[in-house]
């Protein structure tokens, strides 16, 4: 296998975009990537979109906007990890040796939905029993609290974490700090989460442009090389299982270590998926960023915000930059590139050479998740 | 119950029963090659992929492993409704709505019984049905 790296990143800022098309949302962002990496468009030799709710040949209608056509054109279909898969994917052609050159999209438009909690399949039994994502984390934070003695203003200050970064980020939705006491004090949508502990709903879309590591040395003075790639599926348990520990994210994590040949101590930041906020507390532990049970100390101690020592999710992590779920993959690829090439202004990570990306997706009954992509990547 | 609900549960008449004393029991299937115990009926077992399957009734009664009440969920809900899930003794977790109780009164591994509810409204205005459960009382258990 080859060497790889980022040579382009680009990102529209999430947000509502109701009156645009899927394409008009996403075509900013490539043309953002492509210009980034100075490649010209006829270099592009394949192309991979990850969408989960944008319909049928999302990459082609976005992609003749731009006139970037006539090239294969994959479209990927995997939850909110639907573009971290796709990134997978292309990296997965580029070591290979099959193209040289590959774009990866990530796209969703959900304001089509009108509002409310993701639409998920129905024919999963508990789907159909009126199972919604954020009573499937709330259950996870029940029991959370339960055996680990976490409390409801713990959960709370990730918000508050999440929307202090997103203050810095002008890619994010939402821009405005809280408090621990507004976000106790918003609406509750499934207890113990309020509003304010969940990622809000939006479109959005993001780029990158990926290149096998000696060609990346013509298009960019710093690209930024992927030192690990990982993906996985959930196992299907039909009994009992622990739902304090994500057990494929748990897994994953473990196997990327081994792959990439360091450990969670190697890390400077990371973007992970942070849909609801307990979420983030579970997988500072299943990263491997602290023990089990001792998230909320990590946080509380401010080793995950900007200036600590391990900061999670400096770009104010789905909470605050939105999820736009076949977007967020790359999205957080997109950050990871800009602070390791130190472009993040006030939420930069000062120093920051290794990075990671946790993407999850999930939804259907007897897993934890359904599919779970991390990645890292060095300067 | 809806069609959506039954197709979704492969119900076909059979997942939930009622015994002759008025017991509502949830009906799994059993993997006659690795005695797995699986919910909703199957027609193949996740463990050995054996079609040597039955149904076996699951205990009536199980324990709360979390739950959460729920204010925001799809058109035809009871909001705010209890969602939760139950383990039952065969090894099999169960989602379900947690109905007629105080949420406030809600323990973890407390025990629960199933019964038949009202969960929701049909897109017909007739009221939606379905298994769930509810906290044992005590002298009835």
């Amino acid at each position: 296998m080859r060497d790889v790296a980022i040579v382009g990143a680009g990102m529209v800022p999430f947000g509502k975009y109701q009156e645009k098309t899927l394409a008009d949302i996403a075509w900013p962002a490539v043309k953002q990537a492509v210009e980034d990496a100075g490649i010209k468009k006829t270099d592009i030799e394949a192309t991979y979109c990850g969408t989960a709710l944008g319909g049928m040949m999302a990459g082609q209608r976005i992609l003749k906007k731009l006139g970037i056509t006539g090239l294969p054109i994959i479209n990927i279909e995997n939850a909110c990890s639907s573009s971290s898969t796709a990134f997978r994917e292309a990296w997965i052609t580029v070591a290979a040796g099959v193209y040289d050159a590959v774009l990866v999209i990530g796209v969703e438009k959900l304001t089509k939905f009108g509002g409310g909690t993701l639409p998920l399949e129905k024919e999963d039994w508990e789907v159909s029993h009126g199972l919604v994502m954020p009573a499937l984390y709330a259950m996870r934070a029940r029991r959370y609290m339960h055996e680990y003695g976490l409390t409801e203003n713990d959960i709370a200050d990730v918000s508050v974490k999440a929307r202090k970064h997103g203050v810095w980020n002008e890619d994010a939705q939402f821009r405005k700090e809280v408090t621990r006491e507004e976000v106790l004090a918003s609406r509750p949508v499934a207890d113990p989460l309020k509003l304010f502990h969940c990622c809000p709903s939006g479109d959005g879309a993001a780029a990158v442009v990926i290149c096998s590591a000696e060609k990346a040395k013509q298009y960019s003075a710093s690209p930024i090389r992927v030192i690990g790639s990982e993906i996985n599926s959930g196992k299907y348990m039909t009994g009992y299982r622990d739902m304090t520990s994500p057990e494929i994210t748990l897994r994953g994590a473990k196997e990327l270590y081994e792959e990439a040949g360091i450990g969670p101590e190697d890390v400077d930041l990371a973007e992970v998926h942070d849909a609801f906020a307990i979420a983030e507390l579970l997988y500072y532990e299943a990263l491997g960023f602290c023990a089990k049970g001792d998230a909320a100390k990590l946080l509380a101690d401010g080793e995950t915000s900007v200036g600590g020592k391990i900061p999670v999710n400096p770009s104010g992590g789905l909470l605050s930059k939105g999820h736009p779920i076949g977007s967020t993959g790359v999205a957080q690829i997109v950050e990871i590139v800009r602070q390791l090439r130190g472009q993040c202004g006030q939420r930069q990570v000062e120093g920051a050479k290794v990075g990671l990306t946790h993407c999850t997706g999930g939804g259907v009954s007897g897993f934890d998740h359904g599919v779970c992509s991390i990645h890292l990547f060095a300067r | 119950m809806s069609q959506e609900l039954q197709e979704a549960l492969n119900l076909a008449g059979d997942a939930v029963t009622t015994d002759s004393d008025g017991t509502v029991r949830l009906v799994g299937s059993e993997c006659g090659d690795c005695n797995k115990n699986v919910f909703p009926p199957t027609a193949v077992c996740p463990e050995c992929m054996s079609e040597n399957l039955a149904p076996i009734k699951l205990s009536a009664e199980g324990k709360l492993y979390s739950w959460s009440v729920v204010h925001a969920a799809p058109k035809g809900w009871n909001l705010p409704f209890i969602a939760a899930y139950v383990d039952l003794p065969e090894e099999v977790r169960v989602f379900a709505h947690i109905v007629d109780v105080d949420p406030d009164s809600l323990e973890m591994e407390m025990p629960v019984v199933a019964r038949i509810a009202a969960l929701g409204t049909e897109e017909s205005g007739a009221p939606f049905e379905s298994y769930a459960f509810t906290p044992v009382q005590k002298g009835n258990s």
